[in-house]
């Protein structure tokens, strides 16, 4: 699924985003490590980020993860240059976007990214098609080729047939289809995407989830995602930044997070979370062909449960893990109960 | 009364204040010498100083040179504002005499289509019908057309020239700040208070007066609601087209506008309806219509003169606030946000 060596597309250095009269009086307290309690009640500014540095991948989805008011919403923001940093940079493959005059930076959100909206955000007064449209229109492209594409994509999203209703007549999955196709009709490289799956009730959104990973199985865009859901967060992501009070508490590869937790509150975070579910037998198997097993083989990328369902919930067994038809290593169903509550396990 | 002559004595101002000799009437109880009481002390008002002391200007002075200041901008006022206006007065004088030399019959068949084009509604447009008959069977079938008349122009001018300054305002807060209280004020001024400066600008003949009278008075609204509608656009909606890239004008034109639109044709709404109350008013400087009569009525106390051409006011209040009400109703609806 993960490509490990994966290009870094946009890196953010250095960010610090502070909210008030005058924000860059502040930034000398932020270098000396001033907390965000701290700071709004000694001089009524609002520490939004904190020293953010992370790397999104080229291709990849990373999810941004943390609680309302983590300062993930403003994150994405500065990305596009919606919201303006305090201090810091904004690397798009090597050049520092916050150097972009106004019409570069309005190049930039046209050709290169695209966004999607918690709250939809589709035009009311427009039609569903024209709701899509809005990039390649914006863009001043011509109308015929981009309705082309445009309708493709809504067909993709499940759409046909509703190219001329009105966003108010659609369901809110139907909107956030909508708001995908108009994402996905701008061809950007880069995806932003905040909450769009939030307003969503679960069944929509676990059935938007799977059709957004399908999505993404063939376009291989690169998409920040952001999220309050950790359930949705390790389904999504190939690299996960988990925020907390605008700073980073940890970030790497879900499952590494998820069994090795830096932190007491990613620890809490991580505890909710069924872990058979979300573990993969990679990630707790021992490498090598050492041992000897007792029964077949299974697919790496498989969940614990799934095994555990393979298995017969047996505890004896063990098999032999393969990845493309190679054997990559061995796991006991031992190892499989021990991961599902230790932290410390073992990891490839 | 003696009471603020010790006053200037005191200060050794007296020399000063004899150099224009004073004209002041006296009255009966300064003749008489009578003692002022403490409690008779009068104010220490423009008045009452300059009859201790003449060289201190009367009340009647001040008006007096706000007049003459007046008057001695005036011809530099008018080379400025007389070919800026003019266009005005002969967008009013050729619509007049375009719509009232058009037959009736020719007339009244064309506002009928044009009232169901814009309502759809065949209530309103029976409505205005029997509202037109009514004016044609009374013989103010003309007088009525003169008000419609003026009321189109102002109105469409008031909305050319209010929804760009409206716009102003909601993109710059520092405009908003100073053409707020200009608004406010052209709110609260008496109407009759608009005339004088303009009587003073334009010869009486001239449309313009009433015509910038009226404008003056009805372009508040259009330019509020159009403010008011395009700040109350839906925040996230604006950053959605900020996210894709959009232009100041693209946004202004695809976005802002449209949605706004219910606010600012509410603002029309209200800038018709002021309109025709001006239009009343602006006959006192020889607007021509439904007006003229009422003032005849009032001038002439003819009762029954006054109470049908106010009637026929009113009739046309309700038809305009109905039409343009069920246009701005169908855009709503079309919408459904």
């Amino acid at each position: 699924m993960k490509p490990k060596s994966s290009k870094v597309k946009i890196a953010v250095r250095d960010l610090f985003k502070v909210f008030g009269e005058d924000p860059v009086s502040i930034l000398p307290l932020l270098y000396d490590g001033i907390d965000k309690a701290e700071l709004q009640k000694n001089s009524d500014h609002i520490l939004a980020l904190n020293n953010i540095n992370i790397d999104i991948f080229d291709g990849l989805i990373t999810v941004i993860m943390g609680l309302s008011g983590s300062g993930k919403s403003t994150l994405v923001r500065h990305i596009n240059r919606l919201i303006e940093p305090t201090s810091g940079k904004i690397l798009m493959d090597g050049n520092d976007i916050m150097n972009y005059d106004e019409s570069e930076l309005r190049q930039l959100r046209q050709n290169r990214m695209s966004m999607v909206f918690q709250k939809f955000a589709l035009m009311p007064h427009q039609t569903v098609l024209e709701n899509t449209l809005m990039a390649p229109i914006v863009r001043g492209e011509n109308i015929e080729s981009a309705t082309e594409n445009g309708l493709r994509w809504l067909k993709r999203v499940d759409l046909e047939g509703s190219e001329q209703a009105y966003p108010h007549q659609l369901s809110g999955g139907m909107q956030q289809r909508v708001g995908l196709a108009r994402a996905l009709t701008s061809n950007a490289e880069i995806m932003l995407m905040d909450e769009a799956f939030s307003a969503l009730d679960p069944l929509i959104r676990t059935s938007m989830q799977d059709l957004f990973l399908q999505l993404q199985q063939d376009l291989h865009k690169t998409i920040i995602f952001i999220t309050h859901d950790l359930d949705e967060a390790l389904k999504l992501a190939d690299h996960l930044v988990i925020l907390k009070d605008g700073f980073v508490v940890q970030q790497g590869e879900p499952q590494h997070i998820l069994l090795k937790p830096s932190d007491p509150y990613i620890e809490e975070f991580v505890s909710d979370i069924n872990r058979a579910r979300v573990l993969k037998i990679r990630s707790v198997m021992e490498e090598g062909s050492g041992r000897k097993v007792s029964h077949g083989s299974v697919n790496a990328d498989i969940s614990l449960e799934a095994l555990i369902a393979i298995a017969e919930g047996d505890t004896n067994r063990s098999y032999d893990v393969e990845d493309g038809g190679k054997s990559i290593g061995t796991i006991s169903m031992q190892e499989v109960f021990q991961a599902l509550v230790r932290y410390d396990i073992h990891l490839k | 009364m003696l009471s603020y002559e010790k006053v200037f004595d005191s200060l050794g101002l007296r020399e000063w204040c004899n150099e224009s000799k004073a004209n002041t009437l006296t009255s009966l109880s300064e003749l008489r010498g009578d003692k002022i009481e403490w409690w008779q002390v009068p104010f220490p008002s423009l008045d009452n100083l300059h009859k201790a002391c003449s060289s201190i200007p009367q009340t009647r002075d001040l008006t007096a040179s706000l007049e003459a200041g007046f008057l001695a901008v005036r011809p530099s006022l008018r080379f400025i504002l007389d070919p800026l206006t003019q266009p005005l007065s002969w967008a009013l004088d050729y619509t007049l005499l375009f719509f009232t030399t058009m037959p009736w019959w020719a007339l009244v068949p064309l506002i009928l289509f044009g009232t169901q084009y814009v309502t759809k509604s065949f209530r309103i447009t029976f409505l205005v019908a029997l509202c037109f008959i009514f004016f044609l069977f009374t013989d103010h079938y003309t007088y009525a057309i003169q008000t419609l008349s003026i009321i189109f122009v102002c109105t469409i001018l008031c909305t050319l020239i209010g929804i760009p300054i409206g716009i102003l305002m909601s993109k710059k807060d520092s405009a908003q700040r100073i053409i707020t209280p200009v608004l406010d004020m052209l709110q609260t001024l008496p109407t009759f208070v608009y005339l004088i400066p303009l009587i003073f600008l334009f010869k009486i003949t001239e449309a313009k007066l009433y015509g910038l009278a009226i404008m003056f008075y009805s372009i508040v609204p259009v330019i509020r609601l159009t403010n008011l509608g395009i700040r109350l656009v839906d925040k996230n909606l604006i950053e959605a087209a900020d996210a894709y890239g959009m232009s100041p004008r693209q946004k202004l034109i695809n976005v802002e506008i449209p949605l706004a639109l219910p606010n600012i044709m509410a603002g029309v709404n209200q800038t018709i309806m002021m309109s025709l109350a001006m239009v009343v008013i602006a006959s006192l400087v020889s607007a021509p219509g439904l007006g003229t009569l009422v003032l005849d009525g009032i001038n002439n106390l003819r009762l029954g003169v006054g109470f049908v051409a106010g009637f026929g006011i009113v009739v046309l209040a309700v038809i305009l606030d109905r039409i343009s009400k069920t246009a701005l109703a169908r855009i709503d609806e079309s919408r459904e946000i």
